[in-house]
């Protein structure tokens, strides 16, 4: 397991539930991985990572994506971040963190998932793991711009 | 005739993709109702006709394989059939839900084709 590798697991799952459940076009930037580097979020969805490679992955949306995709989801118009919305971003936390899990047990590192949570609010940030390793992955939609993270540790 | 489908996600988004997909994917199935953990299953499953569940495994308060465990042991509910539609699909946690009676598992994310394929020859 090395960084690249996660980078690919994470973006080939965003990629897949995308295709599948989402129906809206999105693509990858190149990760982010300065220490400083953010992106900005009104909504922050946390899944725990626990096992062979501990931390969380993030998934961090403006309000205008989170709502756009969210509708895209479920076929509805949304204008603001709502219930609906932060368990629909909760579930694509989830979902790409299942990939993830997948993808690594085929390398023979063994993870678990945590249930995902939801922040509401400008610029959360992930932190309290020393050491952590850390990148960003920017994703273009027609939405707008989201970014997942991956904030970790390796045993 | 027309299946009735229990639906138990603790995603409510879950729950109406699921939905949207059993449809998209042209199934014959009758009411859908929708439970968000495995408590809140057993209690449809005691009142409700269910003829088949479709069930989550990473939920809060009673997670899928403890819900099959529940099931399984509960005359007039026990023999209704349950697939499991997770992200949670390695063999051994599969294993486990098979062992407790699931009869198939579909994994997340699916497409209404796949949903077809899996459940099709249930409904």
């Amino acid at each position: 397991m090395n960084v690249s590798s996660l980078e690919k697991y994470i973006t080939e799952a965003a990629l897949e539930v995308f295709a599948a459940m989402i129906f809206i076009d999105i693509t990858p930037g190149e990760p982010l991985t300065g220490r400083d580097d953010t992106i900005d979020s009104s909504l922050t969805s946390m899944i725990g990572l626990a096992g062979d490679l501990r931390g969380v992955l993030a998934v961090h949306c403006p309000e205008g994506a989170a709502t756009g995709i969210t509708g895209a989801m479920l076929g509805v118009d949304l204008d603001e971040i709502d219930e609906d919305v932060k368990d629909a971003i909760g579930e694509i936390a989830n979902i790409v963190a299942g990939g993830l899990k997948t993808a690594l047990l085929s390398e023979g590192t063994e993870i678990e998932l945590a249930i995902p949570t939801t922040a509401v609010g400008k610029s959360i940030r992930t932190s309290g793991f020393t050491g952590a390793s850390r990148f960003i992955i920017p994703f273009t939609t027609p939405a707008g711009n989201f970014g997942i993270e991956l904030r970790y540790v390796t045993s | 005739m027309a299946k009735n489908v229990l639906l138990v996600d603790d995603s409510s988004t879950m729950r109406k993709i699921v939905g949207r997909s059993l449809r998209q994917a042209g199934l014959d199935f009758g009411e859908i109702f929708e439970a968000a953990d495995g408590l809140e299953a057993l209690e449809v499953l005691e009142k409700e006709a269910v003829d088949i569940v479709l069930s989550d495994i990473n939920m809060p308060n009673m997670n899928g394989i403890e819900f099959l465990r529940e099931k399984s042991g509960r005359d007039g509910i026990k023999d209704i059939p349950v697939f499991m539609i997770s992200t949670e699909t390695g063999d051994d946690i599969i294993g486990e839900a098979k062992s407790l009676g699931a009869v198939g598992a579909l994994k997340k994310p699916f497409t209404p084709d796949k949903v077809n394929e899996v459940l099709g020859p249930f409904m």
